[in-house]
């Protein structure tokens, strides 16, 4: 069937007005070889026919190679490779730059780096080749010699912004942030890409200079309005900055578009929690917790939610898993002392602070709560130790002199009592001038 | 920020997606190997009825077919020469009845059918030679030169000519072992010199004017980063344009006479775009990831990237919208349903479904059997709406579209995720807990002092055990620095003969250790130890020295005791480390 089809091709186009003109023997020739079963045809022909056999391109395949490479089917690319490689021994530029691209995505830097240096000695001329070799020498760690090889493939094509944006992050991690801000503005001006954005930004805010990151996320946002990932870190840093309505208004933004942005939805549960909004936080950490449900802050956050409901045993549920998930952090342990505190389970509320004490020395209110313990567990004279300590290292809060002045009421201590209830006022009024609302129950 | 009170979650129920495709055809042995590119759907025989047209890739290396379908048997069968990279339905001429032709694009050729019988073959111009390296090969043949200087010349040239590679006839000869040279050199150095290239893809494009059954010109894109577009009738070259990159995906549309606009994405990851009378291509959008698809819906490119994401564009650059998808994609395809005007998206996943979008709305989802490698939609047969997709282990799906099924405009994935009305899993607490509260509540000052004076207190054993432990030499490794040693021991077998081995170690950087003694304490009614006291050589540091001994248990009672193993200097009582080891009890003797 396929000999007679094919055969029939020629008789064909003999009649056909544009078709080349053959002797006879080349006609021939031209048919013995089309009916080859392979596909690369063996030079069968005795040398006196003189016609020598057509020889298949090297590239021949790259688009098959290229197709089954975007569609990540690895190995059906491996082995398409391999044939191409075995026909043309190695000289397959292509086909040598994607078993390269695949090596790296399997995480074998430093083979994939051999074979682009392979590929750069077969085309020396092709930026391609220099800035995948410049990318494993990144991945490797080498960023010095990565940023090198991007000074070569900037000569080669000016105006690169995969070239200017990996060379600033090169920089980034070199430490040397002013030459990776120059090249990251430069590739946002090649080519405004969100990755640029993200990465000046972190700069700024490594140099720890909010106002400019900001600036710069804003500038993303502009371009890019509907990234999640942009519009949730933008929502953090003006949280961070205390514009909590913008920040809210941001975050809200990231949600509509990713209604599942865990980020976005972490921070604006948190606000949420704030202004007390508990029910609708925990419909949120819904979704986060099908996503990250192994994330020990959204388990803290969902454990202080039900403290604010008032249900004590599912707080402390949560908050233990949060300490189960995360034993060392002292934000958990702080909120299980706390929730424990209000339990009236004095003895486990010991427990929990004097671990967070022993992770974050330096924190007054700790040292409160830890003396408001041991009152109750009967031990005057720790407690006192422990307030002092509190009033030593915390100077913000006027809880703690509170806390303190009625401690010492209770013991009989009337003049050092008064002495902290002043305090108290004091630093309550100065609170007050700054604007900060402050609500107390008065005894 | 509201809260979500709408109550359906974008559940896109199994029955719901279902009603609105009628399952036609499932072959899941069709063993096609074919992508969207090498599908058409059209009618060959001008008999009204469409026809599906696949060039099958075979195995990939032989038996490329040609295949067509008429409804969902197979009516023809033809087999191609290398792999098909494209498949392309179009007239070529304005003779009554009208049946296209079809045109396979392999390799350098583009292979002509009509009425299913081959009718040309068409060759894409060949590239120009280096001057230099089509003089050598002249010399060559000439015999004014040697294999051999033609090898040294050739090679020069390869290293220092950096823009265009050689001919691959000179880049095989590169390749030899001296001694095949003279033949392949007096095989081919006859033959004309020629550089050719492979195509990567293939669309049409309307000639002048925009019927259905109107004359449409081929456009070509090729390895050599150039786009052709030919001629329908005298199969010339109308245009020819340029790209900085390999093209891998054409989007064509308008009129070549009047005005056409070529969308490109190249193998570099960007988005070009040609319109008449360009020579060179103007680059449009860089994508931060390569594509696996590319569509025109009206004015805007949609683009499927590999980073799992839909990409829409306007033909300038700007991007309009992102969606992120839940899985990888395997193709894409146009929709296009002019009866109803309705045009949308078609993306298979690698999850096995099919994502409709309409803009940026996901209007339906439709699953699959298997990861769906290439699709069309269009009129199959005598039904306009039909989809027929070929699936990644080579089986054939056709689906037809219901003429009550209605596409609503809202996105049915909107709304909040499924996740918001799911429970949180809050581990619950058991009345055992709620006691223990009790408990404390009422006791928690005698727990907590309690608590304090038993930890007082094993820190004073604690303490006091390390004491003991450091005054008669108990521990396992040495504490004194003038003697660094480090010990272990352990037991092998069942009993009742044991084998104790002891090992040793001088942990001190260059002071070797000089007569020692390894001694044993045990209860001898209890165990026989074949030696009792070894003599230690001299402990080069670093090294392990490993001593061993027969254990025997004399009882079989089943009691075990310990042993303690000592090291010691000589002519010194105070053992410098000690090891206590646990035995196990021994097996009894079994006397057969």
């Amino acid at each position: 069937m396929r000999q007679s089809s094919l055969c029939i091709f020629y008789n064909i186009t003999m009649n056909y007005r544009f078709f080349p003109l053959q002797s006879k023997e080349e006609k021939k020739a031209d048919e013995a070889l089309l009916s080859l079963p392979t596909k690369i045809p063996e030079p069968t022909l005795k040398p006196k026919t003189k016609k020598a056999p057509e020889l298949p391109i090297f590239e021949r395949r790259n688009w098959l190679i290229h197709l089954h490479y975007v569609r990540k089917e690895f190995n059906t690319c491996k082995s398409l490779i391999k044939e191409q490689l075995e026909e043309t021994q190695g000289m397959c530029e292509y086909a040598v730059y994607v078993q390269g691209l695949i090596k790296r995505m399997e995480g074998r830097i430093q083979e994939s780096l051999e074979l682009f240096q392979t590929c750069s000695l077969l085309n020396s001329q092709s930026t391609d080749n220099l800035k995948q070799v410049a990318r494993s020498l990144f991945l490797l760690g080498r960023h010095k010699a990565a940023i090198d090889v991007y000074n070569e493939a900037a000569k080669l094509s000016q105006r690169d912004w995969e070239v200017s944006h990996n060379m600033g992050i090169c920089y980034m991690y070199l430490k040397m942030y002013d030459k990776a801000k120059e090249s990251l503005k430069h590739a946002i001006q090649c080519n405004r890409h969100d990755l640029s954005f993200i990465m000046l930004g972190k700069i700024f805010l490594m140099e720890g200079d909010l106002e400019m990151a900001i600036d710069v996320y804003k500038r993303a946002v502009e371009f890019n309005p509907e990234n999640p990932e942009l519009l949730s870190t933008l929502g953090l840093l003006y949280l961070q900055i205390g514009q909590t309505q913008k920040a809210f208004e941001h975050l809200g933004n990231a949600l509509t578009y990713d209604p599942s942005n865990v980020k976005a939805i972490l921070a604006a549960g948190c606000m949420m929690q704030q202004h007390g909004d508990f029910e609708v936080a925990l419909t949120k950490y819904r979704i986060a917790a099908a996503a990250v449900p192994e994330s020990p802050p959204l388990w803290n956050n969902i454990g202080m939610c039900f403290f604010g409901k008032k249900k004590y045993v599912a707080a402390i549920s949560c908050l233990k898993r949060a300490n189960y998930l995360a034993p060392f952090d002292w934000k958990i342990l702080y909120n299980l002392g706390l929730v424990h505190l209000t339990m009236q389970q004095y003895a486990s509320a010991f427990h929990f602070l004097s671990a967070a004490i022993n992770l974050k020395p330096k924190m007054g209110q700790l040292f409160m709560l830890l003396a408001v313990a041991l009152t109750h567990l009967e031990d005057p004279d720790n407690a006192r130790q422990a307030y002092e300590q509190a009033v030593s290292l915390e100077q913000s809060d006027p809880s703690v002199h509170l806390n303190f002045a009625i401690y010492l009421y209770n013991i009989g201590d009337r003049k050092a009592a008064s002495h902290h209830f002043s305090q108290f006022e004091q630093k309550l009024q100065a609170q007050r001038k700054d604007n900060v609302n402050v609500e107390i129950d008065t005894e | 920020m509201s809260v979500a009170t709408d109550t359906k979650p974008g559940d896109t129920s199994s029955d719901e997606v279902d009603s609105k495709w009628l399952n036609a055809h499932y072959d899941p042995v069709a063993s096609l190997y074919t992508f969207t590119t090498c599908m058409a759907l059209s009618d060959l025989n001008g008999d009204g009825e469409n026809k599906l047209i696949i060039a099958d890739l075979g195995t990939g290396s032989y038996d490329m077919k040609l295949k067509v379908y008429k409804g969902t048997s197979l009516m023809s069968e033809n087999a191609i020469i290398d792999l098909p990279t494209g498949v392309s339905t179009f007239f070529m001429d304005t003779n009554e009845p009208r049946t296209p032709a079809i045109a396979v694009a392999s390799g350098p050729y583009i292979y002509v059918y009509k009425n299913l019988r081959p009718y040309f073959k068409f060759t894409l111009p060949p590239l120009e030679v280096n001057e230099v390296e089509e003089q050598l090969w002249n010399q060559t043949r000439e015999d004014k030169i040697d294999v051999r200087v033609l090898r040294e010349m050739l090679d020069s040239l390869r290293r220092e000519n950096t823009d265009s590679s050689l001919t691959v006839r000179s880049l095989r000869f590169l390749m030899l072992d001296p001694d095949q040279m003279e033949a392949f050199a007096d095989l081919h150095k006859h033959s004309p010199m020629k550089k050719q290239t492979v195509i990567t893809c293939m669309d049409t494009l309307k000639k002048s004017m925009s019927d259905d059954d109107a004359i449409s010109c081929l456009v070509i894109g090729t390895e050599s980063k150039d786009i052709y577009i030919l001629d329908p009738e005298a199969f010339t070259v109308l245009a020819k344009m340029t790209l900085p990159s390999v093209p891998v995906f054409l989007s064509v549309s308008g009129l070549y006479d009047v005005e056409f606009r070529i969308v490109v994405s190249g193998r570099n990851g960007h988005i070009y775009t040609l319109k008449r009378g360009s020579k060179t291509a103007k680059s449009c959008v860089e994508l931060g990831s390569q594509p696996v698809g590319l569509q025109r819906v009206g004015k805007n490119i949609v683009v499927g990237c590999m980073d799992q994401t839909l990409q829409c564009f306007t033909t300038k650059g700007k991007r309009l919208w992102t969606v992120y998808l839940p899985s990888g994609i395997t193709s894409m395809g146009l929709m296009d349903h002019k009866q109803r005007g309705f045009k949308a998206v078609l993306v298979g996943l690698n999850s096995c479904e099919v994502h409709v979008y309409r803009d940026k709305y996901l209007v339906n989802v439709i699953k699959s059997q298997d990861a769906v490698t290439g699709m069309q939609f269009g009129r199959f047969g005598r039904e306009d709406g039909a989809l027929v997709m070929t699936t990644k282990g080579g089986g054939l799906i056709v689906k037809i579209l219901r003429r009550n099924a209605v596409f609503e405009e809202r996105d049915s994935s909107g709304g909040p995720p499924v996740a918001q009305n799911q429970k949180l899993n809050v581990p619950k607490k058991t009345k055992l807990f709620v006691d223990q509260t009790m408990r404390e509540r009422e006791n928690g000052t005698t727990m907590h002092r309690t608590f304090q004076h038993d930890l007082y207190r094993m820190r004073l054993n604690t303490a006091r055990a390390f004491v003991t432990a450091l005054d008669n030499s108990l521990n396992p490794i040495s504490m004194n620095p003038t003697e660094p040693l480090k010990l272990s021991a352990q037991i092998q077998g069942i009993g009742p003969t044991f084998k104790l081995t002891v090992s040793l170690q001088n942990t001190s950087m260059n002071t070797p250790s000089l007569s020692l003694i390894i001694s044993f304490q045990y209860d001898d009614k209890l165990y026989a130890l074949q030696k009792n006291l070894i003599h230690v050589p001299m402990l080069i540091p670093g090294l392990n020295y490993n001593f061993e001994t027969l254990v025997e248990c004399l009882n079989d009672k089943g009691i075990s005791d310990t042993i303690k193993v000592f090291v010691l200097r000589q002519h010194r009582a105070v053992p410098i480390i000690t090891a206590v080891i646990n035995m196990p009890v021994s097996e009894s003797v079994i006397v057969v």
